[in-house]
């Protein structure tokens, strides 16, 4: 009796003890509360034996909350670990490219750390310390995905350091395309059937019959689709990602944006304008004001229930899927429709296939600046900031922008246990994000070539004419091309077929 | 014909008003909103056509680790500049500004209008440009991020309009004024301060309320010139524009920011009625 | 008055603004004649090159130039001739005056940054009020997707944000009129519009002329507004001149060609708002 209850009392301290050691950093920091403290070089245990009391770490990064808030908030918690003084400062993303720029161009670094855009890799590396071999061999730093370590290294060296994912693919409303009566008001109406669009002048057709009038009964009108149309600096993706299907052509490799042995564009071809004429077409079942849409806009268009389809970033999604919502899980996720033909360079014909290409779009990233004194404490917190434990928090937490980017990030159960999403929705968006960066052959990798920045402006200024009816599809990207070709002989033609050859090599060796 | 005058007189102040105020209107009202207030279609009244949240103001409040903007700092920060670079503008805009009216400067082919077009041309250089010199010379200086880095900068910016508006004012105060003081035997200084001045406080209200104004509401070089220890306001309110425009909270940022400019209205309104009557008792 | 002191006013002065200057607008010339850019930072010398390419490769800024001159010379104009009605409607005893006289100036007490956000949510075609009350119309203009409304409706926001400016410093000019010129005219009979063009209209020119120069001046200079609503679209239908030079400095990084942009700018603008001062005087003082 005495022993058993001796047993039992010494079992409960232990397991008491137990359990307390893995609540204790939860209990300080209820953010992970779900999960605890994950072991690991950067857990919150590991973090509390470092001690630097009387240093301080100065971050640029996003405003609130995509991004800013999580930054935010692993400062406030790296800070009580480690007795560091963080600072954060939140810059709008326009104009992050500037602020973390004209002080290091001007030999300053009044930043430790620097949020920004993947695809500015080759302006800013220069700037930049490589990661050091011991964070990227660690095991959280293993469970990235190859597109998000690739998008995030030069030629084999990592400069960035990943703590998001992010990548174009389509959204719809569920309870449209895959409600019976709208399949069969659509097949006695067009002959055709409903269903996730394929290519794009499928997704053109469907967004044009489901444009301007009001199909789920809220009283108010819907429309076809919400684009990235601003002529700001998004909206080259959304073009882009409308061209992959139609440009990139697995038969010729050696280049998309450029033919890699002549330099010359290829944004002209007539795969993109074939893109921009679907595109201009689209101005015509987006919602009014939709050829001025932000991200923004789009994400409170389809994320408020106005529009059948969006296919740029998550954002839509994620605020579709919100608690309080109206339409939470009544979206779904697919990828990128494809087209029905791609242009061949080498022929100067169109190949009449299908042809789907992924295209990893950048997205959030993060980096410490060479000249900061404060590289350990700054490559302490960015670990910090993804370690396990976080991070698993992070992405329960839809505004915080973290989208999935680890192997282990793309589990159904996550979303529908922390985030109440339908099963059958989690898992078609799991799947849709792991084919496109695992599995596909055929991608397409964003420019990363010095002044990336004035080539996208270029695109932007041109596209957005057409858009606008002010040039034709093929005047407009004859203009583009023209002013690539400026930007290309203001950079050099060999350092820039030398900075593009490391993308098409990404695009061509897969693996 | 006096009555339809009249009555064409108070409808044109009354469509007036109707513009100045609606936006303000809409800020009010919006500031309650949420995502699915607005995404809905246009709202407006609480409780009729839509459910109110603090969300709005509350996130004025917080710290960016719970979701919000600290404006309190940024909010004093603006207001120590401000008043700062604008008291300086004015005391050295006022003086070169009299001197400028009153004497006669030569050197060379420059005569005093081209010394007071040089003052008011320095307004028209876009910031964009300046923004990498100035950034490089604070840097140089230790100044980046500094108070007094931002007051620098900002005289460059208000100077010229104290110059310009009190050149203005003083051409107007008859030169028989100062003439009346010296032959009463004041020297030049003493018939500046004594006599010149209180007769030109009306314009020294106008130039203070355009330094504040010009100085508050600058966003460019706060945002260049500044890194964490001293946000100003402007900048740290458009931070709230992520990937989302959060209609809600730049409404109520927005009418916090032009809040204690209302009372400088006040104040400068009660100087412009009192300078009338100084005006008067010539 | 020929006085020593007269130094001693004007110096402080001016020297603290050369003092601060000389560095930055010295810079910004060697810049223009150099090739910064985001993959080449540094001074280099690549001559007047920046500058050729401005005059004889790029339409686009002298477009943005065009547009720019129609821009600032409507709003200005609306804003003065708005600015001097409100403010002789609030010169004497109307009911209210005081109240008005404030209410007239908030506008310019905000920060147009946060105000254009604000803007852009009003003129939002699918959520915004004003397209929600002319729906009852049929009306739904596209404020800022149509190439000439977006325009306009930049120019609907500068009118809102800046009249005041003119308002007020028209307002505290006639406050400080003179009684003697209106007895004058009272004994010779005049009627109030009489009296308008013949007393209160020319006592007023000097400040009405300094005003719209200020105001033109402040007007070219717009960013905010353009940024924010439009972004320069549809296509490149609002881009004026100094957001033009915003998009190749700080978004594209090429600060050479930016600076020399600038320096063209500013040479541009002291010519046209010299001459336009020229003919201002001429109109305003000549007319009587």
């Amino acid at each position: 009796m005495k022993l058993t209850k001796l047993t039992a009392f010494l079992l409960g301290s232990v397991m008491l003890g137990g359990t307390a050691h893995a609540d204790k950093w939860s209990d300080m920091f209820p953010h992970i509360k779900n999960s605890g403290d994950i072991p690991g070089e950067c857990s919150y245990e590991s973090m509390s034996k470092k001690d630097y009391s009387g240093r301080k770490l100065t971050i640029n990064t996003h405003a609130v909350p995509v991004m800013g808030e999580p930054t935010a908030l692993h400062a406030e918690q790296f800070a009580k670990l480690t007795g560091a003084d963080v600072n954060v400062i939140h810059t709008p993303a326009g104009d992050l490219y500037s602020k973390a720029m004209v002080p290091f161009q001007t030999g300053q670094a009044p930043y430790d750390i620097v949020f920004g855009f993947s695809q500015w890799i080759s302006d800013w590396k220069q700037y930049l310390e490589p990661v050091p071999a011991k964070y990227v061999n660690m095991k959280q730093m293993q469970d990235v995905t190859n597109s998000h370590i690739d998008v995030n290294s030069w030629d084999g060296t990592m400069y960035q350091f990943p703590i998001d994912g992010d990548r174009h693919y389509l959204k719809y409303r569920k309870d449209v395309i895959d409600n019976p009566e709208m399949q069969a008001k659509y097949k006695a109406e067009t002959g055709k059937e409903l269903r996730v669009p394929q290519t794009w002048k499928e997704y053109g057709e469907i967004a044009t019959f489901f444009n301007g009038w009001d199909w789920d009964n809220d009283g108010e009108l819907e429309y076809g689709s919400a684009e990235v149309m601003a002529k700001d600096n998004l909206m080259f993706a959304a073009f882009f990602s409308r061209a992959v299907a139609y440009a990139k052509n697995p038969k010729t490799p050696g280049g998309f944006f450029f033919d890699l042995e002549t330099m010359e564009p290829q944004v002209n071809n007539p795969g993109f304008v074939e893109a921009l004429t679907d595109w201009v077409a689209a101005t015509k079942y987006v919602p009014p004001g939709g050829i001025n849409f932000t991200l923004g806009d789009e994400t409170m268009s389809f994320g408020g229930g106005q529009t059948l389809f969006s296919f740029s970033w998550d954002d839509a999604f994620v605020a579709a899927m919100e608690d309080g919502s109206p339409i939470k899980n009544k979206v779904g996720a697919a990828p990128l429709p494809g087209a029905e033909k791609v242009w061949n360079r080498s022929t100067g014909k169109w190949d009449n296939e299908y042809n789907q290409a992924p295209y990893i779009v950048w997205g959030w990233t993060s980096a410490v600046a060479k000249k900061s004194k404060n590289h350990d404490m700054a490559f302490d917190y960015l670990c910090f900031f993804s370690n396990d434990a976080n991070h698993r928090a992070d992405i329960a937490i839809g505004r915080f922008g973290v989208n999935p980017f680890r192997k282990s990030d793309f589990d159904p159960d996550l979303y529908v246990k922390n985030q109440g999403w339908d099963p059958e929705i989690a898992s078609e968006y799991s799947k849709t994000l792991l084919d496109m960066e695992e599995k596909s052959t055929n991608r397409v990798f964003p420019l990363r070539t010095p002044g990336v920045a004035q080539f996208t402006s270029a695109v932007a200024t041109g596209t957005s004419k057409a858009l606008a009816g002010q040039l034709t599809p093929q005047e407009a990207l004859d203009e583009v091309a023209a002013e690539w070709k400026k930007i290309i002989a203001r950079v050099g033609e060999d350092k820039l077929r030398e900075a593009y050859a490391v993308g098409v090599a990404l695009e061509d060796n897969l693996e | 014909m006096f009555r339809f005058y009249g009555l064409l007189k108070y409808s044109f102040i009354c469509i007036w008003s109707v513009y100045v105020i609606a936006p303000f209107m809409w800020a009010i009202t919006t500031s309650f909103k949420d995502f699915n207030s607005v995404t809905g279609g246009a709202t407006y009244i609480p409780w009729v056509d839509f459910e109110p949240t603090l969300d709005g103001w509350r996130q004025l409040l917080l710290s960016p680790s719970e979701g919000g903007v600290a404006l309190v700092q940024p909010y004093l920060n603006s207001i120590m500049v401000t008043l700062l670079s604008s008291a300086i503008s004015l005391v050295l805009g006022t003086l070169a500004a009299y001197s400028l009216s009153r004497f006669k400067f030569r050197a060379g082919f420059i005569k005093n209008s081209d010394i007071t077009f040089f003052f008011i041309s320095q307004r028209i250089m876009p910031p964009v440009v300046l923004s990498l010199p100035f950034f490089i010379m604070l840097g140089h200086l230790g100044l980046l991020d500094t108070l007094i880095g931002l007051t620098i900068v900002y005289i460059v910016l208000l100077l010229p309009i104290a110059v310009w508006i009190m050149v203005d004012f003083f051409n107007k105060i008859p030169v028989e004024i100062d003439e009346t003081a010296l032959i009463d035997g004041c020297n030049p200084v003493q018939a500046f301060f004594r006599v010149v001045l209180p007769n030109s406080i009306p314009g020294i209200v106008v130039a203070s309320l355009f330094c504040i104004i010009f100085g508050w509401t600058d966003f460019f070089f706060a945002f260049i010139l500044t890194f964490t220890e001293v946000q100003l306001l402007p900048v740290a309110v458009v931070a709230l524009n992520s990937s989302i425009t959060p209609w809600w909270s730049l409404s109520a940022a927005a009418l916090i920011s032009v809040a204690p400019l209302i009372i400088v209205a006040f104040i400068v309104e009660r100087y412009l009625s009192k300078g009338n009557l100084s005006g008067a008792l010539k | 008055m020929n006085f020593k002191h007269k130094y001693i006013f004007l110096l402080p002065g001016l020297l603290v603004l050369l003092a601060i200057l000389i560095f930055p607008i010295g810079f910004t010339v060697r810049l223009s004649l150099s090739s910064w850019d985001s993959f080449y930072p540094g001074l280099d010398f690549i001559g007047i090159d920046n500058y050729i390419r401005l005059f004889s490769d790029d339409p686009r800024f002298w477009e943005a130039f065009g547009r720019l001159a129609i821009l600032s010379s409507v709003t200005v104009t609306l804003q003065y001739v708005l600015g001097f009605t409100l403010a002789h409607l609030v010169w004497k005893d109307i009911v209210f005056k005081r109240f008005f006289r404030v209410l007239f100036l908030i506008p310019m007490m905000t920060t147009p940054v946060i105000m254009t956000v604000l803007w852009r949510t009003i003129f939002h075609e699918s959520l915004g009020p004003i397209n929600d009350i002319l729906s009852l119309f049929d009306v739904t203009p596209r404020w800022l997707s149509d190439e000439t409304l977006a325009l306009v409706t930049v120019m609907i926001v500068e009118v809102w944000q800046w009249t005041p400016f003119m308002f007020l410093l028209l307002l505290a000019g006639l406050l400080s009129l003179p009684k003697e010129p209106y007895l004058a005219a009272e004994i010779d009979g005049a009627g109030p519009l009489r009296k308008f063009i013949y007393v209160t209209f020319p006592l007023m020119a000097p400040i009405s002329v300094g005003a719209i120069i200020i105001r033109l001046i402040e007007a070219s200079k717009i960013m905010d507004t353009i940024f924010v609503m439009t972004s320069g679209g549809p296509g490149t239908s609002t881009e004026t001149s100094s957001f033009y030079i915003f998009i190749k400095g700080l978004r594209e990084f090429q600060m050479g060609y930016s600076a020399a942009m600038s320096f063209t700018y500013l040479i541009i603008m002291i010519i046209s708002l010299t001459v336009i001062a020229n003919i201002l005087v001429k109109v305003f003082v000549k007319g009587n």
